[in-house]
């Protein structure tokens, strides 16, 4: 579940900064074309790879029960914090790139 | 054309979400508890004693209770304890009095088999039945339940035509600029959590679909009805009794052969139909918090005699495995702690929706009127029904379980006496808004509910045995939890005050601001009037 | 579009309720017997068809609603409502009348 929800928040981070006004807002300077086309693709990539974590947990049905109440709960807490705590949501999702592989793999 | 279709979709949508809003916050904030409604139960009863689960056992103390005070009875129920209700609950159907009126219900200690000496209470049973009865009886309140359910479903439709920006804006929040972040949180609750709402309503009608939309049922069954829940779920017929009496067979026995055919799986509910008597029957369910679907893996059928297993074991039907889909994700019942949490937080985001609309719907055209300096009747209305809908209704919910820890065990009628302090302080609040001030009516009722919620963890370790400092060390946690939630629900609502007195403080700035940021909505709300 | 702030035309209203009761009523019907054809009509088990029919008549009914208030003018509204409405019920009539002969 952790593996989920890390690759979730961080995938919903990827496409909020593929979207040029956010990432000007976040991280201060005009984006290129190419880095937002990385981001997008990189961002559904980590969706799709929560999606698939949480069905290979728990089956298709719960799994897909699963995620879905993941995506929602990631996507709220990350728009919570973009106007309050903005550097504490890109760490969060830099960690969730971390913890995400990590826990998949179990060392932790 | 197409501008034509939004304006309308929003004047739709405007007009739709007022009518039916007050109603609907209602029915979703009451909802929103009852997925913790076994945890509310628990709460309301303390002296329910919490013992250590054997489910063999409470089996054997219900078969035995009810063969001496249910004998006769052509249905019997039964309910083992788990982990979030410890009660053994058992219901039989009085073969004296047929349909709802002869249903009778009793709560067994599970290590006795005696009936629970607790003080009379509905619990969390209340906010549960609230939500689709309404307290109207049967079947009005789930006919207005469904309409509210299917006005929701157009809210949420045509939201959605309505929201142009919802994927260039679906990160966006603005906090801090009057009506334009009242539009950003109604609208990213709204998208953010759109596969919830949308399940959350469709779900709902589907659960009463039977009896809104009966036209398919008539046409294809004609006078016999009756067959199409028999051809959906062909084990649950209750045989006729042969008038022979024969000793039922152990509902332990059958347990274990229960859970060796499953192995890991939990038992949900027992129906014992015509107990004692040669044709009788034993239906073991699985716990509803085992699968998603209510439906799937039904039930397991059993002589009643000789405990031989009668259904074949097939399959569920398709459609019928949908259905008990819909009812599943809706109830939440497979829901385990982080889940329920979710379904909780996403209900509260449901509420929200609502809340916010209202506020919008209110606060723009008050905007309208603020430089005559006079509200119109309407917009007064509105207002009241507001505050009264809303800080009134959770001062009801606390009401009812201030009454709960305060009303003598011995009053007669005592569960009917916690249900009218819910109504009559909703009514008060009505009157109170009426006779306040709109900002001093939300300011004194957000108070009275900072208060009275915050309170509530202290009111309960007066008056039971049951404080936080017992219940935490204990690990009762469904009564941890609800002291807890009561009090972080003060907060909040402290919170909302603190919020509300720094918008009364600065009144001029704060309509020039909102008066500048009002006008790019006034574009897409406006349509009013066509 | 009268945008004034004193009384809104009679007319108005009438046009208003008029679409509402389309909506409601008018919609209500014809998701009945866009349900019952549906049911009638599935290559599947009586009970199976029944179901696939009630499970799908709100988004038929939201559909409806959405018509009456989106067309141009009540009066289409209606007319959206009836005319389907009509049509059903031959396909209904003629659906039955195989059966039952």
């Amino acid at each position: 579940m952790l593996a989920a929800v890390a690759l979730s928040f961080s995938g919903f981070t990827a496409l909020c900064l593929s979207m040029e006004k956010h990432y000007i807002e976040l991280l201060k300077h005009k984006p290129s074309a190419a880095r937002r086309r990385v981001l997008r693709w990189g961002g559904w990539a980590l969706l799709l790879l929560s999606s698939w974590v949480a069905v290979k947990n728990a089956g298709w049905a719960m799994g897909l029960v699963h995620v879905t109440a993941v995506y929602m709960m990631t996507a709220v807490v990350l728009v919570w914090m973009l106007p309050y705590q903005p550097r504490l949501a890109l760490i969060l999702a830099a960690l969730g790139l971390l913890v995400g592989p990590l826990n998949l793999s179990g060392l932790f | 054309m197409k501008e034509g279709f939004r304006q309308s979709m929003s004047w739709l949508h405007t007009w739709a979400g007022l009518i039916f809003g007050w109603l609907l916050f209602a029915i979703f904030l009451t909802g929103t508890l009852s997925y913790f409604k076994e945890e509310i139960n628990h709460w309301a009863k303390p002296e329910v004693p919490v013992r250590s689960l054997d489910t063999a056992a409470s089996l054997a103390l219900a078969q035995g209770y009810l063969q001496v005070h249910a004998s006769g009875s052509p249905r019997w129920f039964i309910n083992v304890p788990d982990a979030r209700e410890p009660v053994l609950r058992v219901g039989w159907q009085d073969p004296g009095k047929p349909g709802r009126a002869g249903f009778m219900r009793k709560n067994l200690d599970p290590q006795t088999g005696a009936e629970v000496q607790a003080r009379e209470s509905r619990g969390g049973d209340f906010f549960y039945r609230f939500h689709f009865e309404l307290q109207m009886g049967y079947p009005w309140g789930r006919w207005l339940s469904s309409i509210a359910a299917m006005v929701m479903f157009v809210g949420l439709i045509s939201g959605i035509i309505v929201h142009k920006k919802l994927f260039k804006e679906f990160f966006t929040f603005r906090p801090g600029k009057g009506q334009r972040s009242w539009l950003d949180g109604h609208n990213a609750l709204g998208v953010l959590v759109l596969p919830f709402h949308l399940m959350i309503t469709y779900s709902s009608l589907v659960i009463f679909m039977t009896m809104v939309m009966p036209a398919s049922i008539v046409s294809a069954y004609g006078d016999n009805t009756q067959a199409l829940f028999k051809e959906m779920f062909p084990a649950r017929d209750t045989p006729a009794p042969a008038g022979q009496p024969a000793p039922l067979v152990s509902l332990p026995s059958l347990y274990a052969q229960f859970e060796r055919e499953q192995p890991g799986a939990r038992l949900g509910r027992v129906e014992v139909l015509q107990a004692g008597d040669v044709n009788a029957r034993v239906v073991m369910s699985r716990h509803n918090g085992d699968q998603v679907s209510t439906a799937v893996g039904a039930a397991r059928t059993f002589d009643g005699v000789s405990g031989k297993r009668l259904d074949s074991g097939t399959a569920t039907a398709p459609m019928v495995q949908a259905s008990g889909t819909f009812y599943g994700l809706h109830m939440g019942q497979f829901a385990g702690p982080w889940l329920r949490w979710g379904y909780f937080l996403f209900g509260l985001g449901g509420t929200a929706i609502i809340g916010t609309g209202l506020i919008m719907w209110l606060g723009k055209r008050q905007l309208k009127h603020a430089k005559s300096g006079v509200q119109p009747m309407e917009l007064r209305l509105v207002e009241v029904l507001n505050i009264a809908s809303m800080a009134g209704l959770l001062l009801a919910i606390v009401s009812f379980l201030w009454a709960n820890r305060l009303l003598p065990s011995t009053l007669l009628g005592r569960s009917d006496w916690e249900i009218n302090s819910f109504f009559l302080m909703w009514g008060l609040a009505l009157v109170h808004a009426a006779l306040r001030p709109g900002r001093k009516a939300w300011a004194e009722q957000l108070a009275a509910g900072a208060i009275l919620y915050a309170l509530l963890p202290v009111l309960n370790g007066l008056t039971t045995d049951r404080g936080l400092w017992r219940s935490i060390p204990r690990g009762d946690w469904a009564m941890a939890g609800v002291d807890l939630t009561a009090l972080a629900t003060g907060l909040v609502l402290a919170w909302s005050l603190h919020r509300l007195h720094l918008k009364t403080r600065q009144p001029a700035r704060r309509t020039l601001r909102t008066a500048r940021t009002a006008e790019p909505i006034g574009t897409v709300l406006e349509g009013d009037a066509r | 579009m009268k945008n004034n702030t004193g009384g809104v035309p009679v007319s108005y209203r009438l046009a208003v309720a008029s679409r509402v009761l389309a909506a409601v009523l008018g919609g209500y019907v014809l998701t009945s017997l866009v349900s019952i054809c549906v049911a009638l009509s599935l290559p599947m088990a009586r009970s199976e068809a029944v179901l696939v029919s009630l499970m799908t008549s709100f988004v038929f009914y939201l559909l409806a609603i959405l018509w009456c208030f989106a067309c141009r003018s009540a009066g289409r509204a209606w007319a959206g409502m009836a005319l389907p409405s009509l049509v059903l019920a031959a396909i209904w009539g003629v659906m039955a009348g195989t059966v039952g002969a």
